[in-house]
């Protein structure tokens, strides 16, 4: 600990050797910038894709197919799934998006039937327009929050995606992450207006189950009723099938993993060559001040407090930064139709604050050391 | 709680070095800047240290201030032994017993007149206005209060110099040491500083040791020594100015 009297003269080294300061604070600004963001993309990863307790969503897609463009299933499936035990309800629905790769950019039109609308929109909150709109055009579209801000729409607009020109009805704002980034449109208006769909065959049903204990029990009833149709299925939790479907992105994020761990690395070594240089810069300096009665355990806690500032007041910008632009940027990760919503999470940022922190007083850990072990007479032969 | 090895009791001078030596090895070779030399310091004697390089001037005084430990013998300063005190215990003892002047000055460049005097009082337990009031004394006593705002490099070599000892003078430690402190100023600089030294022994009655190359210096202190070798050679008074 160090006494809040020396916390004025630990500010004078930083505030006074403006340049040397500025130049390591930023330096651990986009280093922490990096490793917050890719945190924030890795956590947001792995809430999308790792099953939770509570879940109760299925999805049933063509066995084997993952991508939208290749899933068809026969609409009147919906019907046989609705029926069996432990199922609450059985949503087809229709994908169509104007980008089959992983994008931060997709828009993705979700074909649903008119009189399912309600049960969605129980998750919803209307920002913008009415739902009534929606009933009241053929090609009127729902948007999310994230599609309608990252691309500007508003209601009464129409644009024009993958083919189809669609007028936007409402924008909303949901608990569910598939809901904020893609167009709800009536599933017969997309089976039409999309050049390879047709009446009567969709993507894929969204189906609740009463019991999330049972999820994995219902998806196997599920695909063990269709086993020998023409249009085999293949069903998973909601979570899990985001992970299989984007698996790409998943595979690429986790690599970044590695990224933000060079990151923290190079913050280390950053602060660290900062103290050593500027330790070695005053080695005379900390003589005197040891001639004047410092204790060299006070000299070295002087030198971890300046670690510590400089690593927080970088960490702090970096992982401001970071928040702000994923905030602003509303971020979506979109593979084959579906979304991994990119948003900050408090203890993301808290957890940059402690580790750049951390970092800080580990950098000066050595040099502070060395500082308070010399001896005073051979510093002053020494320089 | 008094922490150090006390010798009440006894007839001695302020300061009482006997046998004192001082070895270090610099790579293969041992260097013996000091060897077995006694001496005496009367309390608010003004001494002088002359002698060429090497001779182990610094050494002695660098023992005397408590910023470097003997290798033999002992040494008193007032009523403590230094020769057995840890490294903490010298920090601790030097905060109140002594202050140093340096040929360089040895300011931190990025604290002002004013923060750089404050430093030592950092240690002690004052309130804000009473660090107020002792450094503005202090920098009152070595004439430069009118700097008390310039940083070091603000500041001509005799400026900083003054600020340097107030620094030293500001804890009113009993004894003051200094290191060459007109090695590396002018002349008339050097002679406002001899005659601020000679003020602090003479009038406020610090014991003050001083190491210096300059003949000239010496005429200021009541006593001069020279040292050849790590030992003593010489020792001659000096009538008082």
């Amino acid at each position: 600990m160090l006494h809040p009297r020396y916390i004025p003269l630990v500010l004078k080294q930083i505030v006074r050797h403006r340049t040397r300061s500025l130049l390591t604070i930023a330096g651990v600004t986009i280093a922490m910038f990096l490793f917050i963001a890719i945190q924030t993309l890795q956590r947001s990863v792995q809430e999308a894709t790792s099953v939770a307790a509570g879940d109760t969503t299925l999805i049933v897609y063509r066995a084997n197919r993952f991508c939208p463009a290749t899933s068809r299933l026969p609409e009147h499936y919906g019907d046989r799934i609705e029926r069996m035990e432990g199922v609450r309800s059985a949503v087809p629905f229709m994908i169509t998006v104007n980008n089959c790769g992983a994008s931060l950019d997709v828009i993705t039109y979700r074909g649903i039937p008119q009189d399912q609308l309600d049960l969605l929109a129980r998750n919803w909150e209307v920002i913008d327009g009415s739902l009534d709109g929606w009933h009241d055009r053929s090609d009127a579209a729902i948007l999310g929050e994230r599609l309608a801000r990252r691309r500007g729409f508003k209601v009464g607009d129409s644009f024009e995606a993958a083919g189809v020109t669609v007028n936007v009805a409402a924008v909303i704002r949901s608990t569910e992450a598939q809901d904020q980034n893609v167009a709800y449109v009536r599933l017969p208006f997309l089976q039409q207006a999309t050049p390879s769909g047709s009446l009567g065959v969709v993507t894929g049903f969204s189906v609740r189950v009463n019991d999330p204990d049972q999820l994995e029990r219902v998806a196997g009833r599920i695909d063990e009723e269709f086993r020998y149709d023409v249009e085999p299925t293949h069903t998973s939790p909601e979570r899990a099938f985001i992970a299989q479907a984007g698996a790409d992105v998943v595979n690429l994020v986790g690599f970044t993993h590695y990224i933000g761990w060079g990151c923290l690395i190079a913050v280390l070594a950053l602060i660290a060559n900062a103290i050593v240089l500027s330790v070695q810069d005053r080695i005379r300096e900390h003589a005197v001040l040891q001639t004047l009665g410092f204790r060299s355990g006070l000299i070295a806690r002087l030198i971890l407090a300046e670690g510590l500032i400089v690593g927080v007041l970088g960490g702090l910008l970096g992982t401001v930064g970071a928040a702000l632009l994923v905030h602003y940027g509303q971020f979506t990760l979109s593979n084959e139709g579906l979304h991994i919503l990119v948003s900050p999470d408090p203890a993301t940022l808290g957890l940059g604050l402690v580790v750049a922190a951390g970092v800080g007083v580990l950098a000066g850990f050595v040099p502070a050391l060395q500082a308070g072990r010399r001896e005073i007479a051979m510093c002053f032969r020494a320089v | 709680m008094n922490w150090f090895v006390t010798l009440k009791g006894y007839d001695m001078a302020f300061i009482g070095c006997r046998n004192l030596t001082k070895t270090y090895r610099k790579g293969d070779v041992l260097i013996t800047p000091l060897e077995k030399l006694d001496l005496d310091v009367e309390r608010g004697e003004f001494l002088a240290l002359m002698g060429p390089s090497g001779s182990g001037k610094t050494t002695l005084l660098n023992l005397i201030a408590g910023i470097d430990r003997p290798t033999g013998g002992s040494l008193h300063v007032g009523d403590v032994e230094l020769s057995t005190l840890s490294r903490t215990r010298l920090a601790d003892w030097r905060v109140h017993n002594v202050g140093y002047v340096f040929q360089l000055y040895h300011l931190v460049p990025v604290l002002t007149a004013y923060e750089n005097v404050e430093l030592p009082l950092l240690l002690q337990t004052l309130s804000r206005r009473e660090r107020h009031k002792r450094v503005t004394a202090a920098l009152e006593l070595a004439n430069i209060a009118d700097r008390h705002d310039h940083y070091p490099r603000q500041l001509s070599g005799g400026q900083e110099q003054r600020v340097a000892i107030a620094r030293a003078l500001v804890t009113d430690p009993q004894l003051i040491v200094a290191d060459e402190p007109t090695g590396d100023l002018d002349r008339e600089s050097a002679a406002v500083i001899m005659g601020l030294l000679k003020r602090l022994s003479g009038e406020l009655g610090k014991t003050l040791i001083m190491v210096t190359h300059d003949p000239g210096s010496t005429r200021y202190a009541s006593r001069t020594l020279h040292l050849d070798k790590g030992r003593l050679v010489e020792s001659e008074l000096q009538e008082v100015q």
